[in-house]
């Protein structure tokens, strides 16, 4: 049950989705990855794809224009 | 379950230093409306661009609306939301437009809007731009509404775009000669009549709708 941290600050749509998705194939089930972006147009796609995925998605918005995307791997 | 307890340790390890935008908002608002007068004063025509082109901004940002990721997600991750809500927007556009188009001829003028010859160069200029856009993270008014967002890799991608623009009018010209004087100008109500043309536009459209939610459907299975 560890928690990762995925760093896209600065990174434009689509890398962020691209990150998210090589590195949530490397977790185990259970795990936490955490996204921190700050794109407006990954804050769309990510939690789209993760919940279409399957993954419970919550976003938490830490600052002006910057977010966190909690993705629990479910499988 | 885990999700909650990472995200209330971050909340708590992350503390809120967010400014309050409540101010600036006041102020530029302020400022839109006055610039909408001094444009009104020059010429009508420009305050309307002025408060439609504002009111475009608004709803690109809010919504996040990206025609980039309309046709890059379907491949990418198989969402096809954005794709339905583009073919969404383009069939009220027909709608509009051919109402525009049917008053303007019957009172005896010609076609109005933009209609361009299609060729070879249309392709040849979508995929260039499809691919620029997908690398610098956004098509012309993804850019624009991001650049304002204050999204800083997004202000080299506006550079580009000034600088590419520039150069595709610099060289607009051999392309008049060489391809887009020699291919056609098609308007399909011209050349079917106004309902085979509306019928058989809508139909595409909503055939790519149906495609569109059947692959979005067929992806999220699998």
């Amino acid at each position: 049950m560890a928690e990762y941290r995925l760093d896209c600050l600065g990174e434009a749509c689509p890398v962020p989705l691209l990150k998210t998705q090589k590195k949530l194939a490397e977790l185990k089930v259970g795990d936490v990855l955490v996204v921190e972006i700050d794109h407006s147009c990954a804050m769309k796609n990510v939690p789209e794809w993760a919940r279409k995925e399957g993954h419970p998605v919550e976003i938490e918005e830490v600052g002006d224009g910057e977010w966190e995307v909690y993705i629990e791997k479910a499988k | 379950m885990e999700i909650q307890q990472a995200r209330e340790t971050a909340v708590r390890r992350t503390p809120k230093k967010r400014k309050n935008q409540l101010p600036i908002a006041i102020i530029v608002l302020i400022l839109v409306i006055v610039l909408a007068v001094v444009f009104g004063q020059i010429s009508s025509g420009l305050a309307v661009a002025w408060i439609f082109g504002v009111a475009f901004g608004v709803v690109l940002q809010k919504s996040r609306f990206c025609f980039t990721a309309a046709f890059r997600d379907p491949i990418l991750t198989g969402g096809t939301s954005l794709s339905k809500a583009v073919l969404t927007a383009i069939s009220i556009a027909l709608a509009g437009f051919a109402v525009i188009q049917l008053f303007a001829l019957q009172s005896g003028k010609g076609v109005p809007g933009a209609v361009n010859p299609v060729g070879i160069h249309v392709a040849i200029g979508a995929t260039m731009f499809g691919i620029g856009a997908v690398i610098s993270g956004g098509c012309a008014s993804g850019t624009l509404m991001r650049f304002g967002e204050g999204f800083m890799m997004q202000w080299l991608s506006l550079a580009f775009f000034v600088v590419g623009s520039l150069w595709g009018a610099h060289d607009f010209g051999w392309w008049q000669q060489a391809v887009i004087s020699a291919s056609p100008k098609i308007h399909l109500p011209s050349l079917l009549g106004w309902p085979a043309a509306l019928i058989l536009q809508f139909a595409v459209l909503g055939g790519l709708f149906f495609l569109a939610d059947w692959w979005g459907k067929k992806r999220n299975q699998a």
